[in-house]
């Protein structure tokens, strides 16, 4: 079994908390329909690529441990980068959580002559497995709504480090790309950061800071 | 990396204000993460290789620390996928302190190719960086590599060599 994509990311997004930082890819579906259903909020930082979205979320995570932080990954990126999950079971912050959706696909890449290039989770890999085995003190392999509810009750109302994989049908995005890049976004998530947590992140330059004095 | 030089590089991570360092340990630079790890100035979080380590470092620069990735050249490569994905990409700096392996003097065949490959990658990737072969030079070339890292929002790297890492009567 697997959940929609679109219907399951709305699901989360009303349920994520108000305070809660996001990590997720930038490119693809997952980014484009987080956006629709979060109303592009600052909160949710569009960075993440192949191989890198879960450590970004776990520096963040490091970085702000009284603050929940939810990554959104896919299994194609996790796939390429498995030592995000070695790090993630070293360091298991409480406050972080991750989901992936785990559609099993490439689906970026389009369709070829015999359909849809297959991600190893279609057939010999499991995420959650792997997660656990590397240390995760909670993993999860998501198949229905009803696990996903009871998940999303859990990341959200304790303080342990989670993976949930969520088995997902693969399909097109529901609604238009984004049009920022990176770098936007980034200072879009860094002002947002800043504010929420009363920090300087970028610096200001020491000859204009003197332009001030008297 | 001898002693001293470990210690003149904590000083220099302190003054630069790094407070979050990830890495992966090699032969030249186990002391340094020994220090860093026992120092309570830093929050250190190695990983299992160069890149996730990089991943982590830029992460943390969004929640508000200043970050180093102290690791072999060698793990220059590794990581040059997630500084072109993440650095390249969107503009985010962390001070790369880096075992320079194959520079002149080295003893090691393996250690040949990291030499080689080491100063090109990071000029593909723009990434600045300082060769520190005295021991005297390395405390204020970290905290100089720093500020150019947030002032250009982009890695900038020293490569640690010379009489930082060899005593030549015990190398020969």
């Amino acid at each position: 079994m697997t959940l929609e994509r679109f219907d399951w990311l709305g699901f989360l997004a009303s349920k994520i908390p108000d305070d809660a930082l996001v990590m997720s890819t930038y490119i693809g579906a997952v980014s484009f329909e987080w956006a629709h259903h979060t109303e592009e909020h600052p909160r949710s930082a569009h960075l993440g690529q192949m191989g890198d979205v879960v450590g970004l979320a776990l520096g963040l995570a490091l970085a702000l441990p009284h603050r929940k932080v939810v990554c959104l990954d896919g299994d194609g990126s996790v796939l390429m980068e498995l030592g995000q999950l070695v790090a993630m079971g070293q360091h298991c912050p409480s406050n972080l959580v991750v989901f992936v959706v785990d559609n099993g696909v490439y689906e970026s890449i389009g369709w070829g002559a015999n359909g849809r290039r297959t991600t190893a989770t279609s057939h010999t890999s499991n995420l959650a497995s792997i997660a656990a085995s590397c240390g995760v003190p909670h993993t999860a392999d998501v198949t229905t709504q009803d696990q996903l509810s009871e998940e999303t009750d859990l990341a959200f109302s304790r303080d342990v480090c989670s993976f949930i994989n969520v088995r997902t049908a693969p399909g097109p995005s529901h609604v238009e790309p984004r049009r920022t890049d990176g770098i936007e976004d980034k200072y879009r998530f860094v002002r947002y950061v800043e504010q929420l947590e009363d920090l300087w992140i970028t610096g200001v330059p020491p000859q204009d800071i003197g332009l001030m004095k008297g | 990396m001898l002693e001293h030089a470990a210690e003149e590089a904590i000083l220099g991570l302190e003054d630069a204000g790094i407070d979050f360092v990830s890495g992966l340990p090699d032969g030249w630079q186990r002391n340094l993460h020994e220090l860093v790890e026992q120092n309570d100035s830093f929050h250190y979080a190695p990983a299992c290789n160069e890149g996730v380590a990089f991943s982590m470092c830029a992460g943390a620069w969004l929640g508000g620390k200043k970050s180093a990735l102290i690791m072999e050249n060698s793990g220059i490569r590794v990581a040059s996928e997630y500084i072109a994905r993440i650095s390249l990409g969107t503009g985010v700096p962390v001070t790369l302190l880096c075992s320079y392996r194959g520079d002149v003097g080295e003893t090691e065949h393996w250690g040949i190719p990291h030499g080689i490959v080491a100063e090109p990658l990071l000029q593909a990737l723009r990434v600045k960086y300082l060769v520190v072969r005295h021991v005297e030079d390395l405390r204020k070339s970290i905290v100089r590599a720093k500020r150019l890292s947030e002032a250009s929002l982009h890695p900038v790297a020293v490569l640690i060599s010379g009489d930082c890492v060899w005593d030549d009567e015990r190398a020969n």
